[in-house]
């Protein structure tokens, strides 16, 4: 498990440049990230040159766990108040920059969430088959106030992922405004951290009430999910980074 | 032994409703699903309602409709399986619009979960989950009608009539043949902008039906879901793709096994980048959902403009797009919805005859056909008129004169369909 800061430099969100970069993806008011359609990407100024890099990230867990409105959440997009479930399948890209130390340089992160609903996926044969398909990232959920969705994670890294493989792994908790009432305990947390090496992280998709402090939240998620992807890919790379690196990213892409 | 399952709505005209399977009471020969609604109606008063309408069918009556001092109840049999009540506020309009909503909820739960789901319930807890599905598209044909489109009220599709849609349809077609669909449709803030002649051959409850799923989910980049078509192949799934191609502009097909949904994807932008100004034009057409060209008398607040035929309907409650802050003494933008809504349903059922099934009953009663009318009161008036296959409503300011609403009104049809670039 690497540390947050070990490979995006955190200082750099606060730099001229930096604060110029996340204007690009937040709406004025910074309460809010801006949202991007499949023809549209962040217009960013010829003096901040960046590299884009894609990758594709899938939520799993158990249906009414809030794999929709974590999504809505970090995306800038209304939280639903009800819950529905998914029909089929729903992919959400969001934008995310952050100045790889080693490089020094500034990358724009392509973030394309997967998100399927159970019922969806029980019944049809290819919806499964096509999240799984070439992801770069799984993001296990469960929620504060479930106990056996937290359970399920296990479970589901066993059945979802091999030893060996290097897919990208993340939890997320989700409900974590109700943590009075969370059947979660810190110790739970940090067992299951230790034990399988994977971070967990902690998510209220509630309506923007406290501003600012929302958008942070959600910041801090989009950047500990770059900073692995980016590791995993300097250990899929086989090599410490180099320019060169980034390069065969960029021809794969 | 097929199992009967009561689904049952509290449906209040001012209120957006939420609601979600809670409960299960199973008895030796129904099954009752009984949906958790805000303003809950005690236990006994929905078995009862149930009751009423068993008694009569186990005595070869159907039991339709009833009113009380101010609502109304209405009970339709879907599939020989489900059993939709509703209770609303009793509105003084033909019932065939409270069918019409039925109708549309029932098409619904088969274009979500497909038909064998529906007619053949063999387990009533896998039912229950299967139609969560659909919560978010039901919560939005019961959408409350200040906030709401025309579509699920005239059972034809609102569209957005823009100057661009020729070189937009071009854009399609080339786009759907790419996705090897026949049906492909581009949706511009919650209307038809342009569609594929395969995509206009559905249903009048299709095409209603798609545009509402469509608005009633969470936005998103793309999706691919299962879909069954309710009225033409309702036991084929086919995959209902979408794609955002801007803020509320999204670009469906409806396909077969192929293409994958990752394969579609790089396509979108390589066929609609070229477009993108055209869509952001169109875009900034509604709400005035008309051609800037066509200027409409000054003392028109909105208007209804629906073709039976098509199955297209052409609203405008903001005609000459101005500042709703400006708007001053005239009605809200809102108001002017509800007031059109009200008209038509006024209208359609007791004197017209429209694309709601069941609306040609009431006025076949006639020994002619009424083919004009209009209120007036003291804050607006209304005018309505229907030729060939056309019905337009009309809501103007209190201070045109009541002899010319009807020249006024003709004239504002002719503009609308004449124009080059309108096709209702
Ligand atoms: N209070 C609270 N409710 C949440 C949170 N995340 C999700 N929910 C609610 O949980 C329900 C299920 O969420 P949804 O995202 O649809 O679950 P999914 O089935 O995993 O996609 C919805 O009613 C959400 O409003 C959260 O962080 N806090
Ligand atoms: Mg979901």
């Amino acid at each position: 498990m690497i540390s947050p800061g070990t490979l995006l430099n955190q200082e750099w969100y606060g730099s001229p440049q930096g604060r110029e970069v996340l204007a690009t993806l937040l709406h004025k008011s910074q309460q809010r990230r801006k949202t991007f359609g499949l023809l549209e990407k962040p217009m960013i100024g010829v003096h901040c040159p960046t590299d884009e890099v894609k990758y594709k990230v899938f939520l799993v867990g158990k249906s009414g766990v809030g794999k929709t409105s974590t999504v809505a959440k970090i995306s800038g997009n209304a939280v639903p108040t009800a819950h529905s479930e998914t029909p089929g399948i729903q992919t959400t890209t969001v934008y995310w920059a952050g100045q790889v130390k080693q490089l020094n340089k500034v990358i724009m992160f392509s973030l394309q969430f997967w998100d399927a609903g159970e019922s969806a996926t029980k019944k049809y044969d290819h919806i499964l088959p096509a999240c799984v398909a070439q992801t770069d990232c799984i993001i296990f959920l469960f929620s504060f106030v479930d106990r056996s969705s937290f359970e399920d994670v296990s479970q589901l890294i066993t059945k979802m992922t091999t030893p060996k493989d290097t897919t990208c792994k993340i939890v997320i908790g989700t409900k974590f405004d109700q943590h009075a009432h969370s059947e979660i305990t810190q110790r739970d947390i940090r067992d299951f951290e230790q034990n399988w090496k994977i971070p967990i992280l902690k998510i209220r998709n509630v309506p923007d009430t406290e501003g600012r402090n929302h958008t942070n939240e959600t910041s801090q998620i989009l950047c500990v999910l770059c900073e692995h992807l980016w590791h995993r890919d300097i250990i899929m790379a086989g090599r410490s980074p180099s320019t060169d690196d980034l390069k065969d990213k960029q021809n794969f892409v | 032994m097929i199992s009967v399952v009561v689904v049952f709505f509290y449906y209040i005209f001012s209120r957006r409703i939420t609601i979600e399977p809670t409960c299960i009471v199973q008895t030796k020969i129904k099954t009752f699903l009984i949906l958790k609604l805000i303003l809950q109606l005690p236990f006994p008063v929905i078995g009862s309602l149930n009751g009423v309408h068993m008694f009569g069918s186990s005595h070869g009556v159907s039991l339709q409709s009833t009113t009380t001092d101010d609502a109304k109840i209405v009970w339709k049999v879907f599939h020989e399986s489900i059993t939709l009540i509703a209770v609303s506020q009793d509105d003084d309009a033909d019932d065939c619009h409270m069918n019409n909503l039925l109708n549309l909820i029932a098409s619904a739960l088969v274009l979500l979960c497909g038909i064998d789901e529906v007619s053949n319930i063999k387990n009533v807890e896998r039912f229950k989950k299967e139609v969560k599905v659909c919560m978010q598209l039901v919560d939005r044909i019961l959408e409350s009608p200040e906030t709401s489109g025309f579509s699920q009220l005239t059972n034809a599709v609102d569209i957005i009539c823009a100057p661009e849609n020729a070189i937009l349809q071009n854009f399609l077609d080339a786009f759907a043949e790419a996705a090897e669909s026949g049906f492909g449709c581009l949706f511009v803030e919650r209307k038809v902008c342009v569609a594929t002649k395969k995509w206009w051959s559905m249903s009048a409850n299709e095409l209603v039906l798609l545009n509402l799923l469509l608005t009633s989910l969470t936005p998103c980049s793309s999706r691919d879901i299962p879909v069954f078509l309710p009225d033409t192949q309702p036991a084929i799934p086919h995959r209902l793709m979408t794609f955002e191609l801007t803020r509320n502009i999204e670009v469906c097909v409806i396909c077969g096994p192929s293409p994958s949904l990752a394969e579609l994807e790089p396509e979108v932008v390589r066929f609609w980048k070229p477009a993108y100004d055209s869509l952001r034009t169109v875009g900034r057409l509604s709400p005035r959902n008309f051609p800037t060209n066509i200027a409409l008398d000054h003392n028109l607040l909105g208007f209804l403009l629906v073709n039976k035929e098509t199955n297209r309907c052409l609203h405008s409650v903001n005609p000459s797009l101005e500042d709703p802050s400006h708007l001053g003494e005239t009605l809200s933008i809102h108001q002017r919805k509800e007031v059109l809504k009200t008209f038509y349903k006024k209208m359609v059922g007791n004197f017209f005859a429209s694309s709601v099934s069941g609306s040609e009953m009431g006025p076949a009663e006639f020994s002619h056909q009424p083919m004009e009318s209009y209120i007036t009161t003291e804050t607006h008036k209304c005018y309505t008129l229907q030729s060939g296959p056309y019905q337009i409503f009309t809501l103007y300011t209190d201070s045109i004169p009541t002899y010319a609403m009807r020249s006024v009104t003709q004239r504002t049809l002719s503009y609308l369909t004449k124009d080059k670039n309108v096709s209702v």
